[in-house]
């Protein structure tokens, strides 16, 4: 009786769980087969080819520089996001005056589609017709419109920043989440003992938010290595493939150039570091969390 | 009581009428159109409602699709078995249909009076090893449009040459707050923004033996010069931040004294900026007259069941009644003789213009991975425009690349 208790909880996932495994498996058993073949441009199969896409793949410099960038483009925007989000919701926990104005206001690009956002910018950075430039030329910080998008550094450096403006809403509602979550005693005997703010931020919110920073991390890393939106209309990953991130350049391959075998090898690969990513960050938290329990078991 | 027995009776006739109407039109025939203006759906029904009430046992079922989709869409269709029978397509996308077996020769169906409807130049971009595989739909070629006011003011004279346009653009440059000369730098016909200058130095796209041409004294003249008309400010700055569209608005706005342009720019031009005082010209030369000629196939499926009937209904559409409706709607040049040789073809000067560089139209290869090569020409020229490389070792890296994708 004891073991099929045991059994129990598993069996009652069962049906969820091959659900899951159907709707993440299938296709991820698809595009490994498709990686493995000869594809037509009209995604016909035209015979095994072993690891020939792959190959190809890994023979061609645009691709390690995609990849090289796709690092530099994840790493910035979720770093960046989570040190402005943090604060920002900080401020927005606090009781104030026109608290609930100040929230929309941040969630509002939320509601916004990415590629709108990404339109939006488009034509704000535009050299000649663009608002931004004639802002900035108006209130005399220029004399010469800016030409944001024409060359690859400064056009990803701008891609960067839309791309930590588009990922704030989401992040800061996470950090919300956490914070309103926290129990307010540990506070108030904090600051019986005396404790300053930034005492309590660093040895309260702070370690009570670590769940909700790594989920915020996951997530974000995610989304942010996957995101073609933004790069696509702002620049289509160029001028001269200089802002191309994965994504845009398996999109390219996929849909431009007609190589779907290719563009399937380098999406298994794009699959395995987001795996990868995910399996080790969440092995390193949860051996963090056994530790500090066992320390303060210790205590 | 009454609602009801005049429901039966509607559905009773309606099922009346479809029976009546499925006993009729024995077959049906599947087009796909592709979308090329508001006017393109409603023009392709309003032929098929003709070609149906003479041939009453004949239904035309057009579909409109966006040109953004339509490759995507015709992929999703024959690889799910329900391909239509006919169908309107890039022919840049000829090639790779004909060696799929999808598209199906039409030389058994083309009659030489049918045949000899067409100008050759349209005719010749559809065959491949000496097959027709489709029939010209569209065309278009590009022009140069000047503004006139630019170049008054500027106390220039249009140009013939290339000499000419650079003199020209240095002045405007000089002379105005306007750019004498627009370059496009980013996005869909970079490349052919760099073929326009390629062609009228007497280059091409591949040379005589299938290679690259791009690594022959033509090209590195045509992108130089190029190059060199950036550096000295006769175009706008950074050109790798301007699209086709962003340079037209330039135009549009008065910013730039010269474009290469296709004709759809007029209409826009016309609605949006009135009173600007352009003129058409034809390519500037160096040494060879030459225009980018595009066209559109309209192509007959090799797994059509109904290749007859189709047929009798592409032979009803090519008449000249509907072909001169279908160019002057849409803006296009004509692809046969009977609508060329109309008054409007000759007299209208802004058609004109861009008709009278035909008989030297230069058209992109049909090769297989076409779009490849064009994204590694599109790179070579972004990395000269943005000093990443010389115009000499761009071009040079840019012929390799393209033979090894070429296979030569």
């Amino acid at each position: 009786m004891k073991s099929l208790d045991g059994m129990k909880p598993l069996l009652m996932i069962l049906p969820g769980l091959a659900l899951a495994m159907f709707i993440i498996g299938y296709p991820i058993y698809d595009l490994g087969f498709t990686s493995l073949q000869e594809v037509s441009r009209f995604g016909k199969l035209l015979g095994f080819v072993g690891f020939d896409n792959f190959r190809e793949v890994f023979s061609d410099p645009l691709f390690w520089a995609s990849l090289n960038r796709t690092v530099i483009w994840t790493v910035t925007v979720v770093l960046s996001t989570l040190i402005i989000s943090l604060p920002i919701a900080l401020i927005l926990n606090d009781d104030f005056y026109g608290r609930g104005l100040a929230r929309v206001i941040i969630m509002l690009p939320w509601a916004v589609s990415l590629t709108m956002t990404a339109v939006v910018w488009r034509w704000a950075l535009n050299g000649r017709a663009g608002l931004l430039n004639a802002t900035l030329m108006n209130m005399g910080l220029i004399d010469e419109p800016i030409e944001w998008l024409a060359e690859a550094q400064l056009a990803f450096t701008v891609e960067i920043l839309v791309g930590i403006l588009v990922s704030i809403p989401f992040t800061t509602t996470i950090f919300l989440g956490g914070l309103s979550s926290l129990p307010r005693d540990s506070y108030e005997a904090s600051m019986v003992d005396g404790a300053t703010r930034w005492d309590q931020f660093r040895h309260i919110t702070l370690p009570l938010m670590k769940p909700f920073i790594n989920i915020a991390i996951v997530l974000n890393v995610i989304y942010v290595f996957n995101s073609l939106p933004i790069i696509w209309v702002m620049t289509e990953g160029g001028p001269a493939n200089g802002t191309d991130i994965l994504v845009t350049y398996l999109y390219k391959l996929a849909f431009r150039f007609g190589q779907l075998g290719e563009a399937a090898a380098i999406s298994l690969i794009m699959f395995g570091f987001l795996l990868l990513f995910t399996i080790i960050y969440v092995a390193l938290v949860m051996r963090g969390e056994r530790q500090t329990d066992t320390i303060e078991e210790d205590e | 009581m009454t609602p009801n027995k005049k429901t039966t009776l509607a559905v009773s006739t309606l099922a009346l009428l479809a029976w009546s109407g499925a006993a009729l039109a024995e077959t049906t025939v599947d087009f796909t159109v592709a979308e090329y203006s508001s006017k393109t759906g409603p023009y392709f029904e309003e032929v098929a409602a003709a070609f149906e009430a003479e041939n009453p046992d004949i239904d035309i079922n057009i579909e409109v699709v966006p040109w953004d989709t339509l490759l995507q869409r015709l992929t999703t269709d024959i690889a799910g078995g329900a391909a239509p029978d006919i169908s309107i397509i890039g022919t840049r996308w000829l090639l790779d249909f004909a060696e799929q077996g999808i598209a199906e020769p039409v030389d058994d169906y083309l009659t030489p009076e049918f045949k000899d409807t067409f100008i050759d130049t349209f005719m010749a971009p559809s065959v491949i090893d000496g097959q027709i595989m489709g029939l010209p739909v569209a065309a278009s070629a590009r022009a140069m449009l000047i503004n006139k006011d630019l170049y008054a003011e500027a106390g220039a004279t249009p140009p013939t040459t290339w000499d000419e346009l650079y003199e020209a653009s240095k002045k405007i440059s000089e002379e105005t707050d306007a750019f004498g000369f627009g370059l496009q730098g980013k996005e869909i016909e970079t490349d052919a923004y760099f073929y326009y200058s390629l062609w009228t130095h007497g280059g091409d796209i591949l040379k005589e033996d299938g290679t690259s041409g791009l690594d022959t004294p033509a090209a590195l003249e045509a992108l130089t010069l190029y190059k060199k008309m950036l550096d000295e400010g006769l175009t706008q700055p950074s050109p790798t931040n301007y699209s086709r569209e962003d340079l037209f608005n330039l135009f549009k706005q008065g910013q730039v004294g010269a474009v290469f342009t296709f004709p759809m720019l007029i209409p826009q031009i016309q609605a949006e900026a009135p009173d600007l005082n352009y003129e058409v010209m034809e390519f500037p030369v160096a040494t060879t007259k030459a225009t980018y000629g595009v066209t559109d196939t309209l192509m007959m499926f090799a797994d059509s069941d109904v290749k007859e009937e189709a047929w009798k209904f592409i032979e009803f559409a090519y008449k000249d009644e509907w072909r001169t409706k279908f160019d002057r709607g849409e803006g296009f040049l004509p692809v046969t003789k009977g609508v060329a040789a109309e008054d409007y073809y000759t007299t209208d000067k802004d058609i004109a213009g861009f008709a009278a560089g035909l008989p030297h139209a230069k058209f992109a290869p049909t090769i297989a991975n076409w779009e490849e090569i064009a994204d590694v020409t599109v790179r070579a020229v972004q990395k000269v425009y943005l000093d990443q490389a010389t115009p000499e070792s761009a071009l040079t890296e840019a012929a390799e690349q393209i033979n090894s994708i070429r296979g030569k």
